[in-house]
């Protein structure tokens, strides 16, 4: 919203060395965000009215003339093209230093004093257009012709056009609940009780006759519509609005059209409530106000034809709508240059049904913006009484018809609150005096009586719709007024018993420094939701979705019930980057599970592509599991396969299960058929998931130092050759369970298939590590150990290649 | 005793002096480790000039024998050491005359060890907690799917506030329930408010991090789905100075350098008053300019004191207790933190983007 300076001095006393940045920063700080202050002056700034004294023709130039221009004390030597150059003419002299637009086109250029062909000139001779002003008499080779105001030589342009006022831009957001701001009136209401200057109430002049013709209305619905008053005023002329409202509704960033619909406007501007002009002739017997019938249609003012349903209030005549309440008027009652007689609108409707009205039909309109802000329903009189002063002002014949219909039914009783400031300074944080805070709440027009603790508030009207209603509000203003810049910023104070840390928060930091800086992966943040088509390309089916209702985008509807669509995204967007990846996301999945609240699990799940072909990332995911696992004194058990995981290769792919038989992680190689619908082929790909909130729940909090060994271990290679499709754990295990007590480690270190090895067997090798608690083994004790070994491994009709 | 035995002790003496000197001399003047062999062979040798001297030995009275004995001793030992000296210094110049000659590349790259890279939001995100939890702050946690009631009527955003509006907020398809309304994707880390008030009552400290949606077009400045931080402080005597000490203290922790704030009025229905932060531009440190739009200040988030219909809602005793509330947007903070201008690099899985962190 824009608000003019020059305006709101209508309304307050400002003192003349006012800095309107300051009071701008002062807005910001005390009432709503002001975002810019913008001095209309600015953009003429180093422009004067200059008097041609010579012209000369330039030596070099056909088309240019060089000009001797007094421009004040001072002359200059301008080189110009103007096509109606001549001596004794008043020219726009723009100087080095300010800043115009190159033929009206194009972006703003600073002057300097330059050479022009050889000739130096001392800024130019402006055209209208340069100067951002509209001038249609102008010729085209034309320079702007001041002669017929014949200015002092040297006055300021700004000053010539009345360029002077500043305008203060506000935040619209910041004013959302402050509907007495929604004009030059209110603010300026609140400036005189910021800076302390007096307020101006308007008080218009106008006398309302008490008898005549008056406009017929009827409301239908009180709660839609709780006040109605209109007016007649007889024999206007519809023209031109004199320069002065054009000015102000410029100012504000209002186009002009004619008197009677600037007058509507200006009001609007300056008390914030939104009126409404038609043209009487139209209007057949009487108005009506009622909501739509369903389906009925009216051409609003843009042109555009509005199909209405039965929620939307409209204003209307016997016969049909004339406007859609709030919002905008209709074209068939529209004023036009023959209209004579009118009848002022000026109401007040319900705010979320404008809202909602204009939300459906995708009409915003300044009308909108105020009424849905809840307005003062005592505003709409006024507003009908400033309008009419000032239709008699701009159409000096015209006549008001009658007095004034006002049909209303809403409660005028006074908002009064107990306010505690003994709580308000606790609230506050500052020890404001009750004299002090009284003094802060009747700058602001609340009435307020009583003294010491408690205070009886009572709200003025127009602050009482919507914005203040209960006691913290009162704290608000109190606060506001003090100055939040006057708070010192303190500490609470702590209390001794700190709360125990979110662990599985903490532990979700430890899970990324060891995924991330000891394992090597990198973290990627995918979204909640895929696409019907995701899921399909995973072989997954839609059941336990959730379904977004209003999707941005098609790939964008379902919430994910698994992380590894959202990894697999990922790795295509790198796999033209990197020639192996290894990522892991840390996040949420969303379960329908039957209840009105969906399972919401945290997810760690992870991917290691590699290129060509190979089953090395399954065993690189598996051994990131493991590290998580044993990172986390997490015991689980090993099983083959994973349940209902459809985009997992069916036997590369494995569980760690919790005793109860609970999945906690699984593990596999990415399906054939998945892989190729990621365009991921060529390349090895093995996912993880691991279920973080039930891993947790498996976390060993007791774990214990075990103490040293204190008698040397003794390592034995051995080398087996087996059927190729005996499992690796099946031979651990016969190594291990040749002596339980003194095996206390096997590792496998080398599968070997190829030349010199039979085909359809396979020769793998172990180091064990032996050790006793108590001593250390002998020869002896080491050969028996071998021995039942080899005959264990024999059991599985291996071979042993060599120990 | 032979009388030609009497001089025998004098001049051995004289000679084992002699030779200490001499062989010292010598020793100064050794470059080499071949000239120090030769040196000791010459002196200390089997047949050398020592082993010439003691040969005396065997004339001396029994009572001359120890002394000279012992004479001779010491003159060995002496010798041995200064040698076995000169040795060490001749081998230790030549290493480092060997080492010193040698062609060593450091400029080749270092061999990087494959790490890892943790994601800039979830490394900004443990720093808010850390200086929250140091500040006696718990961190919460809350559905990321939420009902209409938590996420507005329990927040005082009654159902014709245009924060309710169709286009901000996604909803759950066929989710309804007779006192939590439709299912949404929380808009803001605020349900948990509610959520964790009815959990633990007043008092009450606490911070939640966590992801929240927006039915929003997207840009490079905005994203459907982004990154807030709740923080919730009730107790009795809880004043909006506290929460200016609060932010102050934190955002000073965060960035390492002196920040301020200052409190703007703004409007949030679940909170009142409420408050607008922001904070001193650290740019230019409050001088105003591009980043700060010329006003030396940032905009940072919304806060106020809580709502006592929201108080209500939580079972909190609004008579009782009071507190604030405030949410900033984590994934903003992270942006003007890294100087990242789209938005967009937070989630797409671009990893040139991740492993700049």
């Amino acid at each position: 919203m824009l608000i003019s300076l020059d305006w709101l001095k209508d309304f307050v006393d400002l003192p003349a060395n006012t800095d309107p940045q300051e009071l701008g920063t002062l807005l910001t700080l005390k009432t709503a965000e002001v975002e810019k202050v913008e001095s209309e002056s600015a953009q003429f700034d180093n422009m004067v009215a200059g008097l041609v004294l010579s012209i000369s023709k330039h030596p070099d130039a056909d088309k240019l003339q060089v000009a001797k221009v007094s421009i004040g004390k001072e002359t200059s030597q301008i080189v110009c093209g103007g096509a109606n150059l001549k001596e004794g003419m008043y020219v726009a002299v723009t100087k080095p230093g300010s800043f115009v637009r190159w033929h009206g086109e194009g972006d703003l250029i600073e002057l300097k004093t330059t050479k022009v062909r050889g000739v130096e000139s001392e800024g130019m001779i402006a055209a209208s257009c340069e100067l951002g002003i509209d001038n249609p008499e102008e010729g085209e080779e034309d320079i702007m012709d001041l002669s017929a105001i014949k200015p002092e030589p040297g006055t300021p342009l700004a000053e010539i056009f009345q360029k002077n006022d500043t305008i203060f831009e506000f935040d619209n957001k910041s004013l959302t609940h402050r509907p007495d701001l929604w004009g030059h009136h209110g603010i300026a209401r609140e400036v005189a009780a910021l800076t302390g200057g007096k307020f101006k109430k308007l008080e218009p002049k106008v006398k309302i006759p008490t008898k005549g013709e008056s406009p017929k209305v009827e409301i239908k619905d009180f709660k839609l519509c709780p006040r109605y008053c209109g007016l007649i005023i007889n024999n206007i002329t519809v023209e031109e609005s004199p320069d002065w409202l054009k000015k102000r509704l410029k100012a504000t960033g209002h186009g002009t059209h004619s008197n009677i619909v600037d007058i509507t406007n200006y009001v609007m501007h300056e008390l914030g409530q939104p009126l409404h002009a038609f043209d009487k002739s139209y209007i057949e017997g009487g108005i009506i106000v009622r909501t739509a019938t369903d389906k009925e249609k009216i051409t609003t003012l843009d042109n555009k034809k509005r199909e209405l349903s039965s929620e939307m209030l409209v204003i209307a005549d016997h016969k049909k709508p004339v406007a859609i309440a709030g919002v905008m008027g209709g074209e068939n009652s529209e004023i036009n240059e023959k209209t004579t007689s009118i009848i002022i609108e000026s109401a007040n409707f319900h705010a979320s049904n404008i809202r909602k009205t204009a939300t459906k039909l995708g009409l915003r309109t300044d009308a909108v913006q105020r009424f849905e802000k809840s307005l003062d329903p005592l505003l709409a009189e006024l507003a009908l009484l400033r309008a009419a002063e000032l239709i008699l002002k701009v159409c000096p014949n015209a006549e008001i018809a009658g007095p004034i219909t006002d049909v209303k039914k809403f409660s005028e009783k006074t908002l009064e609150i107990s306010f505690d400031t003994e709580k308000a300074a606790s609230k506050i944080g500052a020890k404001i005096s009750s004299a002090e805070m009284k003094k802060f709440l009747e700058s602001l027009e609340f009435e307020v009586s009583g003294t010491g603790k408690t205070l009886k508030v009572k709200v003025p009207s127009f602050r009482a719709t919507k914005d203040v209603a209960i006691e913290d509000d009162l704290v608000e203003e109190v606060a506001r007024m003090y100055g939040y810049d006057n708070l010192a910023p303190e500490l609470p104070p702590l209390p001794i018993n700190l709360p125990r840390e979110n662990t599985e928060r903490f532990k979700k930091h430890r899970a990324r420094e060891l995924f991330s800086y000891g394992l090597g992966f990198d973290e990627i943040k995918g979204y909640s939701f895929y696409s019907k088509t995701d899921l399909e390309n995973c072989l997954m089916t839609e059941e336990a979705h959730l379904k977004v209702l209003n999707f941005l985008s098609e790939d964008q509807t379902h919430m994910r019930t698994h992380m590894t669509p959202s990894i697999l995204k990922a790795l295509q967007v790198n796999v033209k980057n990197f020639p192996e990846l290894r990522i892991y996301e840390v996040g949420r999945t969303y379960l329908e599970i039957g209840e009105f609240m969906p399972l919401e699990e945290k997810i760690i799940a992870g991917a290691v592509m590699i290129k060509g072909e190979s089953d090395e990332p399954f065993y690189e995911v598996k051994g990131a599991v493991e590290a998580f696992l044993s990172k986390f004194k997490i015991k689980t058990k090993f099983s083959q396969g994973t349940e209902a995981l459809p985009y997992a290769h069916p036997t590369k792919s494995a569980s760690f299960l919790a005793k109860n038989g609970d999945s906690i992680a699984k593990i596999a190689m990415l399906h054939p058929t998945v892989q190729k619908n990621h365009d991921l082929k060529g390349h090895s790909i093995a996912f993880f998931e691991i279920n973080f909130t039930e891993a947790l729940k498996l976390e060993n909090p007791d774990y214990k130092f075990t103490a040293l060994p204190k008698f040397p271990s003794i390592l034995l290679d051995i080398s087996v050759l087996v059927d190729e499709n005996i499992e690796i754990t099946k031979i651990a295990n016969a190594i291990k369970q040749a002596n339980t007590n003194l095996i206390k480690n096997v590792e496998l270190f080398d599968i070997y298939q190829g030349e010199g090895i039979p085909e359809g067997k396979k020769a793998v090798a172990f180091k064990i590590e032996t050790q006793a608690p108590d001593r250390t083994l002998t020869d002896p004790e080491m050969n028996e150990i071998k021995n039942k070994i080899f005959k264990n491994l024999e059991a599985l009709g291996g071979k042993i290649r060599g120990a | 005793m032979p009388l030609k035995n009497l001089y025998i002790k004098p001049r051995m003496k004289n000679e084992l002096q002699q030779l200490e000197s001499s062989a010292l001399k010598a020793l100064k003047e050794v470059k080499t480790l071949d000239e120090l062999k030769d040196l000791e062979v010459k002196f200390l040798g089997r047949k050398g000039e020592l082993t010439g001297i003691l040969r005396g030995l065997k004339d001396l009275s029994p009572a001359e024998k120890p002394e000279m004995g012992a004479l001779s001793n010491t003159v060995k030992k002496k010798l041995e050491a200064a040698f076995a000296s000169k040795q060490q210094k001749l081998e230790n110049d030549s290493l480092e005359q060997q080492l010193s000659g040698q062609f060593f590349d450091t400029t080749i790259p270092g061999k990087s060890r494959p790490i890892g890279h943790i994601h800039p939001l979830s490394q900004i995100q443990e720093e808010v907690e850390r200086i929250f939890s140091q500040m006696g702050f718990s961190i919460a946690d809350g559905p990321e799917i939420e009902s209409e009631y938590y996420n507005f009527e329990g927040l005082n955003i009654p159902a014709d506030h245009p924060a309710r509006d169709m286009q901000d907020t996604f909803f759950i398809e066929g989710k309804d329930h007779k006192d939590h309304g439709r299912m949404v994707l929380r808009t803001h880390t605020s349900p948990v408010q509610v959520r964790s008030m009815e959990k633990y009552g007043a008092p009450l400290r606490l911070i939640v991090p966590g992801r929240v949606f927006r039915n929003e077009a997207t840009d490079a400045s905005h994203d459907h789905t982004f990154d807030q931080v709740e923080g919730i402080l009730i107790d009795e005597n809880i004043s909006i100075a506290h929460l200016k000490g609060v932010m102050k203290e934190f955002l000073t922790r965060l960035f390492g350098k002196e920040v301020n704030v200052r409190f703007r009025p703004g409007y949030f229905p679940f909170v009142e008053p409420g408050l607008e932060l922001d904070f001193s531009c650290l740019i230019c440190e409050g001088k105003g300019c591009r980043v700060c739009k010329k006003t030396g200040w940032v905009e940072f988030m919304g806060s106020g004191m809580i709502h006592e219909n929201v108080l209500k809602a939580g079972g909190v005793d609004h008579k009782k207790y009071q507190g604030w509330a405030f949410g900033f947007g984590l994934t903003r903070l992270v942006m003007m933190r890294y100087g990242i201008d789209d938005i967009r690099h937070l989630t797409n899985g671009d990893l040139r983007f991740n492993h700049q962190f």
